[in-house]
């Protein structure tokens, strides 16, 4: 650069010094921008295979049970040997809500409970790792059918004695589908959002293997701890239970906050979830 | 440097500096999401938008902060900051891109205001991990909207220079509140050191320029001045100003810059009234000391603006004895006219 050159930015042009200098410095800009695109997008965490049927509503046939938490208990046909298997479907609301609400609401109107009997629910479905769950909205005229009868059909109940479990609580809605991460500090505030708003907790346990177990979460009188948990959502947590089987649900009854306790500290370092999130400490000790 | 305010004084180079502001972020936003779609294919259309707006917000911070000590390391680099107000207020419609949509994502849809969700979902004030980050973002985002909104020369002449140069120097609190919110949030997901290793290169860069650009301000201000004769200060040989040109010394701590012009030497403060500019780093045109950083003049013997505008920097008494510059570090009201000192 010329010492007499003199730039102002009012003039149509920089002197031509400056001007060499700046095309240098933007051609630098230029691979810094491409450098930073491509490596920042290259390395973020996989993103789950979770799936919302977003727009597109899908009716269900069931039993609806209010306990553990409002689900359908959908039933498969007859297999050859005339045996059927039943997958459970928990219920969430629309938005960051449960699904208590809407069923408040459908019962009122219809006058009627819906506690095991036979219904058809239209709405979205949202599914990942073998669970899928169903929002159901106000909007979308929900409840399509109803038995009048009641359908005993009682699940399958196994005690699986007390258990310690290091995982992360987080909302189903958005772990299951909405959300991506659907976990995880990004995430914590929109979990406890969710769960303030009776989205039934579950909690994510990750094994040796790397596969992933889901629970949920009652306190040891069967009632929703919703707002207990709120200070420990999304974050690496240890916990003391006692775990019962419905179906194909685990319910965990934590007999007080004193059961369960923080294990995560700062993991900017961490190489995968393992060393931090979810540690592994989850074998089911029914001797307990 | 105009008598009257316009939204955008558009020019050549004004129109070059936006095409290029424009094409890097287009650059960017085009990799960032083609580069995540095909290797990641499974993320949403929400987490792309998040992201990609975010990320390209912290890297137009980080060029923003770079600027300003490249400036004053190298002159060469002026061009980058004369429109440099362009890049912020680019940098902020992407960050706002990111914290409005961040905040209908994850706080609305539910039982409470979003606005007051934001605040009382993650209370947990007291852990460092367990922070509540998303409460930084926004007030980084709030920052960066009061430096946006204020951005153009009318508030900086209605709040005053100094207010306005004030509330603008928060931009370093704003960036502080990013790297945290970025450190205790989303890096604390992530698997790859990658991005902890980026985020503290970036801060470790911006520190070196800062400390490099201070520490070649300070060994100018630390110059003694010890000849002292009835108030005046011996500063330089007269040969050693060049024509059209200045030098800047510090005398009681403040900056006075010596012009020499038509054969003579004229002293005025050394900052720029507009944005606090070192008017000793500028030149004379057209007989009218100009800023080099955004071409504001002042006339070299009275430190007025010529007509029509308005501003005034103090002046000083300059003398030369012998080929000697002698300068009273007293300044005399802004505007007031000196005779300057004929070099013989």
């Amino acid at each position: 650069m010329d010492n007499k050159e003199f730039y102002i930015g009012w003039m149509p042009a920089a002197p031509g010094g400056l001007a060499k200098h700046i095309r240098k410095v933007v051609v630098i800009l230029i691979m810094l921008v491409i450098t930073a695109g491509i490596i920042l997008a290259l390395q973020q965490k996989k993103f789950s295979t979770a799936t919302f049927e977003f727009g597109q509503l899908t009716e269900i046939t069931g039993i609806y049970q209010q306990f553990p938490v409002p689900s359908i208990k959908a039933m498969s046909n007859l297999d050859a040997s005339g045996h059927s298997s039943s997958l459970t479907i928990p219920l969430v609301g629309y938005g960051k809500s449960g699904a208590e609400g809407i069923i408040a609401e459908l019962e009122k109107e219809k006058n009627t409970t819906l506690d095991k009997k036979t219904v058809t629910f239209r709405g979205t479905l949202l599914y990942s790792d073998g669970k899928t769950l169903l929002q159901i909205d106000k909007n979308d005229d929900p409840l399509t059918k109803i038995s009048d009868a009641v359908v005993n059909v009682p699940p399958a109940i196994k005690e699986l004695g007390t258990v310690r479990l290091t995982g992360e609580i987080l909302d189903p809605k958005c772990y299951f589908g909405v959300m991506k991460p659907g976990q995880g500090k990004p995430h914590r505030d929109c979990a406890i959002r969710c769960i303030a708003g009776g989205m039934s907790p579950v909690f994510y346990v990750r094994n040796e293997k790397g596969e992933a177990n889901y629970y949920l979460i009652l306190d040891a009188a069967g009632k929703k701890m919703n707002e207990q948990l709120k200070d420990i959502i999304a974050e690496p947590v240890s916990l003391r239970a006692r775990a019962v089987q419905y179906d194909d649900w685990i319910v965990l009854y934590i007999d007080g906050m004193n059961k369960i306790t923080r294990t995560g500290g700062l993991s900017w370092f961490k190489t995968k979830d393992g060393d931090t999130y979810c540690g592994v400490s989850h074998t089911i000790n029914v001797s307990e | 440097m105009s008598a009257s305010y316009v939204a955008v004084g558009w020019n050549r180079q004004k129109k070059i500096y936006d095409w290029l502001i424009a094409g890097f972020c287009f650059t960017y936003l085009l990799l960032f999401i083609s580069v995540t779609l095909i290797v990641n294919e499974q993320v949403t259309f929400e987490t792309l938008l998040i992201r990609s707006t975010s990320t390209l917000a912290v890297l137009l911070l980080h060029v923003i902060l770079a600027i300003g000590p490249l400036c004053r390391l190298d002159k060469k680099f002026l061009p980058l900051l004369y429109n440099r107000r362009h890049l912020g207020v680019t940098m902020f419609t992407f960050a706002l891109a990111h914290g409005g949509f961040s905040i209908f994502q994850f706080h609305a849809l539910g039982n409470t205001n979003p606005f007051v969700s934001l605040f009382i979902s993650n209370t947990n004030f007291n852990s460092f991990a367990a922070f509540p980050f998303q409460a930084l973002g926004f007030f980084a985002l709030l920052i960066f909207f009061l430096m946006a909104i204020t951005s153009h020369d009318f508030w900086l002449h209605n709040l005053s220079p100094r207010v306005w140069k004030t509330l603008h120097m928060f931009v370093y609190l704003a960036y502080l509140l990013v790297v945290m919110h970025v450190m205790l949030g989303v890096i604390q997901y992530e698997n790859n050191p990658v991005f902890v290793i980026i985020i503290l290169a970036g801060a470790v860069t911006l520190i070196t320029l800062h400390l490099l650009a201070g520490s070649k301000e300070r060994k100018l201000d630390k110059r003694k001045f010890s000849l002292e004769q009835e108030g005046f200060m011996y500063v330089c040989p007269a040969e050693e100003i060049e024509d059209s040109r200045a030098k800047i010394f510090c005398i009681d701590k403040e900056r006075i810059a010596v012009y020499r012009h038509e054969n003579k030497l004229y002293a005025i403060h050394n900052v720029c009234k507009h944005q606090g500019g070192p008017l000793g780093e500028g030149k004379i045109l057209d007989g009218c000391i100009t800023c080099p950083w955004h071409g504001y003049q002042y006339l070299p013997h009275n430190g007025q603006s010529p007509p029509p505008f308005k501003e005034k920097v103090s002046t000083y008494d300059v003398k030369i004895i012998d080929g000697k510059v002698w300068l009273n570090p007293v300044p005399f009201p802004e505007g007031t006219e000196r005779p300057g000192a004929t070099i013989k």
